[in-house]
């Protein structure tokens, strides 16, 4: 499965090795294709699954007391959970570093950001938000919008970040008892973000959030108490709901399946792959074949990659921090998983940190910015020539200063941008400032 | 950061960030029999020899150079009257009244090509090709030195980022490395600089996130004067060989300006040396040598491009300085080599060879042998008194 230039560039995270590819341009099918790749072996060891985690934040505790009650004087549980999310935030690097599939890649970060998760100090949150893309985005990236939102909304880390786990229906048996009640926040949020974007009214909001009681993160995972939902039936957007899980998921496809969550969707997807300001016609394109095939989301890349745009030689989207480090280490052909051991050439998540993108610390839960006025500032561009030097220099020092510069840029700009990059690349005074030059500059910032 | 603390575990330089520099950046060790000291420096980037030893004396000199000559950059400081000193190193001007200090015109390795990254690598590896292919093993000529000389490689020890090739080889060198982050030399930052400006989105940023990587984050440069006396430590010690890169001689505009800075700071380095040394000073010989020269012809930036011929410096207690060496070719335009580049008259791997030989003895046959392939010695340059 060979992948153009230009469609790793536009719709992954760069090219990888120190081969120009055989095929050129873009071919949608051959986008497309990359859906059916297999998932990437894991990279980072010591990435428990959430099942695991969920029993390892319930041993913490568990030691957490012991120690309280003088019975244990060491805590062995946690930091294997705070190893883990450590481990995570290598695997947002390293796992699309190493990726044949950087289309499938892309999408796990476009979707996981659509429906973001970050690390707020909530419960265990901070130990599931790092399995968060790999169970909700991956499995469901090549399938149904609706069936990715249901993930999303019963995953522990989204009711632990958005606050549903503490939303209890005022009506409900708990709520008649204890002096609490409804929480809007995730409600609000997945009308706003996740789905409609517009187009409906603050008492949908507060009926969806009666709906949604219920809902809670316990030991094992999420599930459906009965006793926080608010009895009743709920009127949200002009449909009547029950209660209950069932009717919890048929409101979450009701409102996948909304024309206004189609037309927000795929304006995310053609802002995120094509432009800042994507064309209206695509986007209508897009947001129809979505609705053609009850959110299946195949037909609506495929919608997207026929706009001229998505072909065009020219690179019009600013990577993110994350996409510009990944690119950088595939660029240099970066060692990935040797020995067992996830190996960085520099402080990558302080540097991610100074670009703009801490992993897993999105300003909003309206996730990371997805234009350029979002990553382009003086300091945060400082830092992304700053990262270019340290890899750079750690190419040069891992090939004992025997990567060349103006042949690397040729494979990893080809044709494309600014001619007197390469040229640039072969001035320095030095290999590495050549590589670093190279990675610094302007085309590479680019998509 | 750990920067300091890394620093200070090594006993060096506390506060300051060597590797951090734009322009310094790794240093070599070795040890070695004897009391005799060697320090060599790889000037990276293509220092003007022409424009450092100005040939004063050439009739032809002036007309090559008219802007580059309007700003002299500073009073005259004469080398015996055909040649005169940038003033840029006049803090050296000293050491050249004690002899501690000469220079050696019209030099180069046997590469006939322009590139900085073959030059350079020619220069540390010591091959004979004119073309840039490297010995069979591609190691360093210092390395391969260290074999005869009896060196003790597991003192050997390199500070800062990239593996300095003149000490890489088959005899085991141990790597510090201990800093990330480091910075562009000015020549890298004008290139960024050019590509940015050609952005219509991003060159409008640019500027002010150049300004932020000077003022902050990599630290303060570390100052010459801190490095020349970190390197007379470790010779004071076990250390008899030290060896580390100094860049940014690219000087393609601006050069009057670039290169006074630039020969400000080594000038300080070497005088750091000499009163880090103290009275090992005396028996430790300094050469700096770069990849090729520049341009005899100015270019029309205020500045040179690369060229063939250079010079070298040449300093140390243990030198017979004073002097201007070599055989000048002159700069007529048939003198010149494709009309263009000062015309080199001796291979600079023959006054490093000599420099190993007057330093620590080593037999010709070895010179020419293993440590530069394919070398012709050549008379005795007499660096050394």
């Amino acid at each position: 499965m060979e992948a153009s230039l230009l469609e790793q560039i536009r719709f992954g995270y760069g090219p990888r090795g120190a081969t120009a590819p055989e095929v050129s341009g873009v071919d949608p099918g051959r986008v497309l294709a990359q859906l059916d790749a297999p998932d990437p072996p894991p990279v980072v060891p010591g990435r428990p699954m959430l099942d695991q985690r969920l029993a390892m934040v319930a041993g913490a505790q568990r030691e957490a007391r012991a120690v309280k009650a003088g019975q244990i004087t060491e805590l062995t549980v946690l930091p294997r959970l705070k190893q883990a999310t450590r481990a995570d935030a290598a695997a947002w690097i390293l796992t699309p570093v190493a990726a044949e599939a950087g289309f499938r890649e892309r999408l796990v970060n476009f979707w996981a950001n659509r429906l973001t998760v970050g690390l707020r100090r909530i419960g265990a949150l901070p130990y599931l938000a790092g399995t968060y893309p790999d169970d909700v985005a991956r499995p469901h990236l090549a399938g149904r919008f609706a069936d990715m939102l249901r993930a999303s909304a019963w995953h522990p880390a989204m009711l632990l970040y958005l606050d549903q786990a503490k939303s209890v229906g005022p009506n409900s048996r708990i709520g008649r008892k204890k002096d609490t009640g409804l929480n809007e926040n995730y409600a609000r949020e997945l009308l706003e973000l996740h789905t409609m974007g517009s187009g409906y009214s603050q008492a949908d909001v507060t009926e969806t959030a009666r709906l949604l009681t219920g809902m809670a993160v316990g030991p094992t995972g999420s599930s459906f108490e009965p006793a926080r939902a608010d009895p009743g039936r709920k009127t949200i957007l002009g449909q009547s709901f029950g209660e209950g899980r069932h009717e919890i998921d048929r409101f979450l496809d009701y409102i996948a399946l909304r024309p206004e969550t189609a037309q927000s969707v795929s304006l995310a997807l053609a802002r995120a792959f094509l432009a800042d300001q994507p064309s209206e016609a695509t986007v209508a394109r897009m947001a129809e074949a979505y609705l053609d095939g009850g959110s299946a989301l195949r037909p609506v890349y495929e919608a997207m990659l026929a706009d001229p745009s998505a072909t065009s030689d020219e690179l019009v989207k600013i990577r993110s921090p994350q996409e510009f480090v990944v690119a950088s280490l595939r660029a240099v052909d970066w060692p990935v998983g040797e020995a067992g051991v996830a190996r960085m050439p520099g402080k990558v998540n302080e540097a991610l940190a100074a670009m703009g993108q801490p992993p897993f610390r999105p300003r909003g839960p309206d996730g990371w910015p997805d234009t350029a006025e979002g990553w382009v500032s003086a300091p945060m561009l400082a830092a992304r020539i700053d990262w270019a030097e340290t890899v750079a220099q750690a190419i040069s020092r891992a090939t004992r200063d025997r990567t060349e510069p103006v042949p690397l840029a040729r494979v990893v700009l080809g044709d494309l941008g600014n001619p007197d990059t390469i040229r640039a690349a072969g001035q320095a005074e030095q290999r590495w400032e050549g590589i670093a030059v190279l990675l610094g500059s302007p085309d590479f910032m680019r998509r | 950061m750990t920067r300091e603390m890394l620093l200070s575990r090594r006993g060096f330089l506390v506060g300051c960030s060597l590797a951090a520099s734009p322009l310094l950046t790794p240093v070599t060790f070795a040890a070695a029999p004897g009391q005799n000291r060697l320090v060599v420096i790889v000037l990276r980037g293509a220092l003007d020899g022409l424009d450092l030893v100005r040939p004063v004396g050439d009739p032809a000199y002036a007309a090559l150079r008219p802007t580059l000559l309007k700003d002299r950059g500073g009073p005259v400081l004469d080398l015996g009257g055909f040649y005169q000193l940038h003033p840029g190193a006049a803090a050296l001007m000293p050491l050249w009244q004690a002899g501690e200090l000469g220079f050696v015109q019209a030099v180069a390795t046997p590469y006939r090509n322009r590139s900085h990254f073959v030059g350079q690598d020619v220069l540390e590896n010591g091959s004979a090709s004119d073309q840039g292919a490297l010995t069979p093993g591609g190691g360093g000529w210092l390395n391969r030195a260290l074999v005869p000389l009896g060196g003790r490689p597991d003192v050997a020890v390199t500070v800062g980022q990239e593996p300095m090739l003149i000490l890489e080889g088959d005899v085991p060198v141990a790597h510090w490395s201990p800093i990330d982050d480091s910075s562009l030399s000015p020549q890298g930052e004008a290139l960024l600089a050019r590509l940015y400006a050609a952005d219509p989105l991003l060159a409008s940023t640019y500027p002010g996130a150049a300004g932020l990587r000077h003022d902050g984050g990599a630290g303060a440069d570390v100052r010459p004067v801190d490095l020349g006396a970190y390197v007379a430590e470790r010779l004071r010690g076990e250390a008899r060989i030290a060896a580390f890169s100094y860049g940014g001689w690219d000087t393609h505009q601006n050069q009057t300006k670039v290169l006074s800075k630039r020969l400000g700071e080594l000038s300080e380095t070497i005088l750091a040396l000499k009163q880090g040394l103290g009275p090992d000073w005396a028996t430790t010989l300094v050469v700096a040598i770069t990849e090729f020269g520049r341009t005899a012809r100015e270019n029309g930036s205020a500045g040179t491009d690369h060229g063939t011929g250079g010079a070298m410096i040449f300093a140390g207690g243990a030198a017979k300085g004073g002097r201007v060496l070599g055989d000048w070719p002159g700069l007529g335009d048939s003198a010149l080599l494709e009309n263009r580049d000062l015309m080199p008259t001796r291979d600079v791997r023959s006054l490093a060879a000599w420099a190993l030989r007057s330093q620590f003895g080593l037999g010709a046959s070895d010179l020419e042998g293993a440590v530069f392939p394919g070398l012709d010695l050549g008379a005795d340059p007499g660096l050394v008194l």
